[in-house]
């Protein structure tokens, strides 16, 4: 372990003495990480029209790449010339990439998996494309980002066939091992598996018993929020961080609605994407503590109150519901607004999350929080059961 | 506010300043200067988070009631005037009824009213309505309503028409102005139209002029329809413009161009004591993926381009700042590859950092030919930036200017939808929700 650990080094600063939460720091090359942490997600190498120096400000420590999109535009040759995405982007902080298998399925319908790997046709020039564990690595060296995910198989999450399932997931743990073998750079970058088994228990529960015995510095929980029902969901969840390692950082895949970080912070996830906040901003929503708020309707045209009075973010400082609702979806700069404020929401609540482990308070806080954002007290079955699991009762 | 002339080159060209505003008394702006566009009360792509970090005192903005009608309820309900409801409050404004700069359909006028499109359609305004909106909108400056919008080739009835309007507009706006407590703080600005025939211009002229102790300047209109290309030779016609229009001025006004003029036409306004510009030019360039690239120094030959277009795939691996040793954020912390990168991916942030170096720079042409103007060397520094002009349009013969004319001629409303069509990593709303790409 020594030369990877240099990679990523995780500490646990404060556990909550009811669930499952936890307060840490993940040490990695570009930047120490306060977990838990939302990251936003920048697909191209950019964060939907928000400066770096705008993400600096808004506290975001790490944000995430996605390999395929990277692979294919600027492409491995650019970013290896101009010395990886950070140098690429001017991002300073910490990055992570996914393994580009995910867009491959839910992009590509002429997907075909086999064992060695994903094939497909590029939606550039028609030609086949082969993007097999040992290539995916190869270009997230290239991206050269701290943290950085294996190639799975991807099935999507609502699909029964059990043999497929079972391909899947043991594939996965097959490809992990090729993954490993191909990495270049352990010592600037950490790999994570991606526990797999979508919704059945078994073959979760055997994926994350086969990484555990991996040399690896974190884990992934993938193959959830696909659709699936939340009572199928949160339970897989569980499952998986009650088997991973307690040392080692756990990564949520895909998961960024306030109510799900609360609840996988509680069921002990430490990490979190989703392309959510900044979508939902250039459709005109805004996050605020009881949902969303949709600047197009005209109930805001003259309302002059900020997005969220108790927001500190620029955009609620200099900004109105009417001023938004004239401008969303017409002009750019409400786009820009609305994600700043949007990203503020996550980082806030992350960091409220955090500082509610470190003081002990943490179950209180998520009953509060449970509360304010049911405002109408109709709690899904789906929250109070997950929460009671690990003993926090609303 | 007040306009003053600080100082008289040997020429015509001069540095003023545009002082007593009511809100921030103690600034103070240069001119000749541009004004900052604004695309529904924002600096087209910047929010005024980033305006901050490009410039730190406070700005003229440009404001088109063409582009901004939709605020209306909302700044009535707030009764702050235009720039705070936009965030902006510490921002001075020039409300001005069109943007020049973007083309609309010709004809549509009724009798004393102009046809504004706006993004609900087409609202006729007529100079009572206009000035009911100054008085929501509370700029420091405002221009009268004009019927302004024609080309140097426009036929004589339309150009009759287009006088006899705009007369009638501007003395309702003087009455109206005259009469308004609101805006007492707020200057007004006659428009000078017909400047394509020099008979109906003089015409225009006295008739701006019966009005000279209401005024605190005059613009120039009827120059453009946002159509035609600013080719030499409309260059050569636009100077000789300039300088009539220019000389039959009381020199005490203020002196206002609209329109989305190149620094070559620019320095030749200057030159005829033109003090204010719209800022439509680096905008334009913004949207187009373009930059500017002025060398500003006369005694150091340029052999770069002065415009660069950076969708172009030679950048794909330049990892040089978009002009070496500028100041601006865009080219002290991005290059030129991760720009082009942003261009090929559509990402808005290309507009972002596009327009943090095209105002920082154009702001540049400004400041430098004030320095100039004030060391009795503007026609060494005019020349300088002509020749930069001449050269770029030279390669691409007649599409120099006309290349970017047609790609950048899409309205706000067209540009966003082709920015907001978020190429491949859209998905179907169904799996936004969860969404984990």
């Amino acid at each position: 372990m020594g030369a990877k650990s240099l990679a990523l080094s995780f500490q646990i600063k404060q556990e909550c003495n009811v669930s499952r939460a936890r307060a840490g720091l993940m040490k990695l090359p570009h930047y120490e990480v306060k977990t838990p942490v939302f990251m936003p997600v920048g697909t191209q190498g950019t964060m939907k029209g928000l400066l770096p120096d705008q993400l600096e400000s808004l506290d975001c420590e790490i944000i995430l790449g996605n390999t395929y999109h990277l692979g294919n535009r600027p492409g491995t040759d650019v970013l290896t010339k101009a010395g990886g995405l950070h140098n690429f982007m001017g991002w300073n902080r910490a990055l992570l990439t996914d393994s580009g298998g995910f867009q491959m399925v839910s992009l590509l319908k002429l997907a075909e998996i086999t064992e060695e790997g994903v094939k497909f046709k590029s939606p550039y020039d028609d030609s086949e494309i082969m993007l097999t564990p040992e290539k995916s690595i190869e270009i997230q060296n290239c991206i050269g980002a701290d943290i950085i995910m294996q190639l799975d198989d991807v099935v999507q999450t609502t699909f029964q066939d059990y043999d497929r399932i079972k391909e899947a997931t043991e594939r996965t743990s097959r490809w992990l091992d090729r993954c490993l073998a191909a990495h270049q750079r352990p010592t600037e970058q950490s790999i994570f598996p991606i526990v797999q088994g979508l919704l059945n228990k078994d073959l979760r529960e055997q994926s994350a018993k086969e990484h555990m015995t991996k040399d690896v510095n974190g884990f992934a929980i993938g193959g959830l929020s696909g659709g699936e029902a939340k009572d199928d969901f949160w339970p897989m969840v569980s499952l998986s961080t009650g088997i991973l390692d307690k040392h080692r950082p756990r990564y949520l895949m895909g998961v960024g609605l306030a109510i799900d970080l609360v609840v996988c912070v509680a069921l002990g996830v430490d990490m979190f994407d989703c392309v959510f906040p900044t979508r939902t901003a250039r459709f005109g929503c805004a996050l605020v503590a009881n949902g969303q708020l949709n600047l197009k309707q005209k109930i805001y045209e003259t309302d002059l109150d900020p997005l969220d009075k108790n927001c500190s973010c620029s955009t609620c400082k200099n900004y109105t519901r009417a001023y938004l609702h004239s401008i969303v979806t017409v002009e750019t700069v409400a786009c820009h607004l609305i994600s700043v404020h949007n990203i503020a929401y996550q980082m806030n609540l992350m960091k409220n999350m955090r500082e509610n482990i470190e003081n002990g308070t943490f179950p209180q806080f998520v009953q509060n929080f449970v509360r304010e954002y049911y405002d109408d007290c109709e709690y899904p079955t789906w929250v109070v059961e997950s929460l009671s699991s690990v003993g926090i009762n609303i | 506010m007040r306009f003053a002339i600080k100082q008289v080159s040997c020429g015509s060209e001069r540095i003023g300043t545009l002082t007593g505003f009511f809100k921030s008394p103690s600034t103070v702006i240069e001119t000749p200067t541009a004004a900052l566009l604004t695309q529904g009360g924002s600096v087209s792509h910047l929010t005024a988070e980033v305006l901050s970090k490009v410039f730190t005192t406070p700005q003229l903005l440009w404001v088109p009631v063409s582009n901004s009608l939709q605020l209306e309820p909302g700044m009535r309900a707030q009764g702050q005037g235009v720039a705070k409801f936009c965030g902006l409050p510490e921002q001075l404004v020039c409300v001005t009824s069109h943007n020049m700069s973007e083309p609309t359909p010709p004809g549509h006028f009724e009798l004393e009213k102009v046809p504004l499109w706006t993004k609900n359609g087409k609202k006729m305004v007529s100079a009572e309505r206009y000035m009911d909106l100054m008085e929501v909108y509370k700029p420091e400056i405002i221009l009268a309503i004009a019927d302004g919008r024609t080309s140097l080739n426009e036929g004589y009835k339309r150009i009759l028409k287009s006088l006899d309007r705009t007369c009638n507009m501007l003395d309702t706006c003087v009455y109206r102005y005259k009469a308004s407590k609101k805006l007492k703080e707020s200057a007004l600005i006659g428009v000078v139209v017909a400047t394509g025939m020099p008979k109906k211009s003089n015409e225009s002229i006295k008739h701006v002029l019966t009005h000279k102790d209401t005024l605190t300047g005059v613009a120039l209109a009827g120059v453009t329809d946002a159509y035609e290309e600013s080719d030499i030779l409309a260059a050569q016609k636009l100077g000789d413009i300039f300088k009539t229009v220019g000389d039959a001025l009381p020199k005490d006004l203020l002196r206002v161009v609209e329109g989305c003029w190149n620094p070559a036409i620019i320095v030749a306004a200057i030159e005829h004591g033109w003090d204010l510009f719209d800022g439509s030019y680096p905008a334009k360039l913004s949207n187009a993926g373009h930059v500017l690239t002025l060398n500003f120094d006369p005694d150091r030959l340029s052999y770069e381009p002065c415009v660069l277009d950076l969708n172009d795939e030679r950048y794909k691996e330049d990892f040089t700042p978009v002009l070496e040793g500028c100041e601006c954020l865009t080219c002290k912390k991005h290059t030129r590859a991760y720009i082009r990168h942003l261009l090929n991916t559509r990402e808005m942030l290309s507009s972002v950092l596009l327009s943090i170096h095209n105002l920082h720079h154009f702001d540049q042409l400004f400041r430098h030919a004030r320095q100039h103007i004030a060391a009795n060397t503007f026609q060494k520094y005019k020349k300088h930036i002509t020749k930069q002009y001449e050269a770029y349009n030279l390669p691409h013969s007649a599409n120099g200017v006309t290349d970017v004319k047609t790609d950048i001629s899409m309205n706000g409303t067209e540009y966003m939808k082709k920015r907001l069509r978020v190429s491949d990593d859209e998905i179907p709303t169904s799996q936004v929700v969860n969404g984990s790409l």
